[in-house]
């Protein structure tokens, strides 16, 4: 016997939940592209989106974000530190690729500094995934050894009913578990049986990518340089990467105040490393290209023990000129290590 | 941080001298703060930079930083007064463990404006001269104008206890340059310092410390008795901002202090 949530209770669901103070997230469809977005009632949800364009990243690590504040009288600065919001969220729908990409992140915010705008956001966000029962050609989960039900990140893991009438409730966390009383007298006992997940079939061998990207005689391959020679250097795979998560201090303001913010920043970007001197240590695109594979396949796992990547596909899916990680990785399956 | 003194070092090189304003951060500076550390120095409206901290750790009653006026943060710095306030962050990474320097002989060698973390580590140990065996400085720069710390180098060259050798590169010597002309690699060659029981701490751009390393090589110092220090662009200090990284090495935490055997193990590439 399991708990299930039918689609028609969704509505009340959302009502109680905002009644509770939560801001409601869903994955909502726009004119021209698809993101995580506030909803207000169950008709604003499009469960029909196989993944939204924009990562969930964006929701805990705000692509521009003040940080600080300051005020110049003379000799007189005042300086005032935002503190991280403390608004209380829950994700509905939230995809496991993007839950993942959360846990993935957890260590690098964490280590040494602790991010306190990344943890409390974490912290106040109840993350309800649903299992995928579609997937397009660019998804990878399983090749990086996720799955379309994956839970890693996920308070909550809800799985799609064969009838298409809701979802069979698996609550993981206590933050879950605690959202969900909130509306537990709506769920009911069943035995209805989930819908099959989605097939994604697995795209490369990743054992053997890492292998090779390990050995410290294929850094200077020419291989780099050949796959990256489309690469346009837009940083738009940065930027829709659910664990990318390189940034940039800017000021904003003039000589008696303004705010310091921290905004996105891409390793795919030419200015990124350039010394002041005009030394850039990544001075050629298949360099930052390498750098990017590296960092999530290489250096990452070697710091952290697990993928900078959790198979979403968006960097291919999106990429102005079909590059992609996919395509780096299938192509590196095939060499000799 | 307050300005308390400023000084020409060379054309657009500057040294600020920083007093601290508030009790707890400087406790803290003496607390943390051991020779090659960084900090990030910055002017509010227009953001931050990095540089090492170039005073040493046996004065932490001041910081001191030494930058050349190239871009937004500097070219601010550049014009702050005596009395200005200035941000600061740090100190941060790692450091010269210069206790183990103790009883061995030390070569310093320095090119432009990479003599202030070198000179970091220069006072720290000349400051406690007795532990340690001779000291050679050799300290190059592009033409005689770019020498920086001039009136230390002065300081250097009359104490009978440190040998200094100044070269500047061909076509940089001025009528009246009586100290060598050439490149710092090739002059270090030439000064030819014994590796028995010695440390060579190396500073400089990426090429020199290329050819530095080389020349060393050749000299027969064993890769894990020469230290440098990278200075990569960098925006956070805590291992965030993924710029920093030379491969898997990220240079704001494990670095900017490493021996020569930990580069020569890094994608010589990506330097």
């Amino acid at each position: 016997m399991t708990r299930i949530l039918l689609s028609d209770k969704l509505d009340n669901c959302v009502a109680r939940w905002r009644k509770a103070g939560l801001t409601v997230i869903g994955p909502v469809k726009k004119e021209t592209s698809s993101s995580y977005a506030t909803v207000e009632k169950a008709a604003d949800f499009d469960f029909g989106i196989v993944l939204p364009d924009r990562s969930i990243k964006g929701l805990f690590f705000p692509q521009t974000e003040p940080m600080m504040g300051y005020t110049i009288k003379k000799q007189d600065i005042a300086t005032n530190d935002f503190a991280p919001p403390t608004e209380k969220r829950i994700i509905f729908g939230a995809r496991s690729c993007d839950a993942s990409g959360l846990a993935i992140d957890d260590p690098l915010f964490g280590w040494d500094y602790k991010d306190d705008f990344w943890f409390q956001r974490r912290n106040e966000t109840v993350i309800v995934t649903i299992a995928c029962t579609k997937a397009d050609d660019f998804c990878m989960c399983t090749s990086l050894k996720l799955a379309p039900d994956s839970t890693k990140g996920s308070d909550v893991l809800l799985r799609p009913l064969q009838n298409n009438k809701g979802w069979l409730v698996e609550e993981l966390t206590d933050r879950g578990r605690e959202a969900f009383k909130e509306i537990a007298d709506l769920l009911l006992d069943g035995s209805e049986q989930a819908a099959p997940l989605a097939v994604v079939p697995e795209k490369f061998n990743l054992d053997a990518c890492v292998a090779w990207l390990k050995n410290p005689e294929n850094f200077d391959s020419t291989f780099w340089k050949e796959i990256s020679m489309r690469c346009i250097g837009c940083g738009s795979c940065t930027f829709l990467c659910p664990t990318c998560h390189c940034f940039d201090f800017q000021d904003e303001g003039d000589t008696y105040s303004g705010i310091r913010r921290k905004n996105w920043d891409s390793c795919s970007f030419s200015l990124f490393t350039m010394h002041t001197s005009g030394h850039n240590p990544r001075s050629t695109q298949s360099a930052r290209w390498r750098q990017r594979i590296m960092h999530k396949f290489n250096y990452f796992p070697g710091k952290f023990s697990v993928n900078s990547c959790s198979g979403c596909g968006r960097c291919t899916r999106q990429c102005p000129v079909d590059m992609g990680i996919t395509e780096t990785l299938q192509a590196i399956s095939t060499l000799k290590p | 941080m307050k300005i308390v003194d400023r000084r020409d070092e060379a054309p657009g090189v500057r040294t600020l001298k920083l007093e601290f304003q508030n009790p707890a951060d400087h406790e803290h500076f003496k607390q943390t703060f051991r020779t090659g550390m960084f900090g990030l120095y910055g002017v509010y409206g227009e953001g931050e930079s990095t540089f090492c901290v170039a005073s040493p750790e046996t004065r932490k009653d001041y910081i001191e930083c030494t930058f050349r006026q190239s871009g937004r943060v500097t070219s601010v710095l550049a014009s702050a007064d005596i009395g200005d306030l200035i941000t600061y962050r740090g100190p941060y990474g790692n450091r010269f463990p210069i206790e183990n320097f103790y009883g061995k002989n030390l070569i310093f060698v320095s090119g432009g404006i990479a003599l202030p973390p070198t000179r970091s580590v220069i006072w720290s140990c000349l400051d406690q001269r007795e532990k340690f065996g001779k000291v050679t400085i050799v300290y190059g720069a592009r033409t005689v104008a770019d020498l920086v710390y001039k009136h230390e180098l002065e300081e250097w060259e009359k104490r009978d206890d440190v040998d200094l050798v100044l070269t500047v590169d061909p076509g940089g010597e001025s009528p009246d340059w009586k100290h060598r002309v050439g490149f710092v690699p090739t002059v270090l060659e030439q000064a030819a310092p014994s590796p028995e029981n010695c440390i060579a701490v190396i500073c400089g751009p990426p090429i020199m410390i290329k050819f530095t390393l080389i020349s060393l090589k050749k000299l027969g110092f064993d890769e894990t008795n020469v230290y440098t220090t990278l200075e990569n662009r960098m925006k956070c200090g805590v291992g965030k901002c993924g710029r920093c990284n030379v491969g898997s090495v990220y240079v704001c935490k494990e670095g900017p202090v490493f021996t020569a055997a930990e580069v020569s193990r890094m994608p010589q590439a990506d330097l």
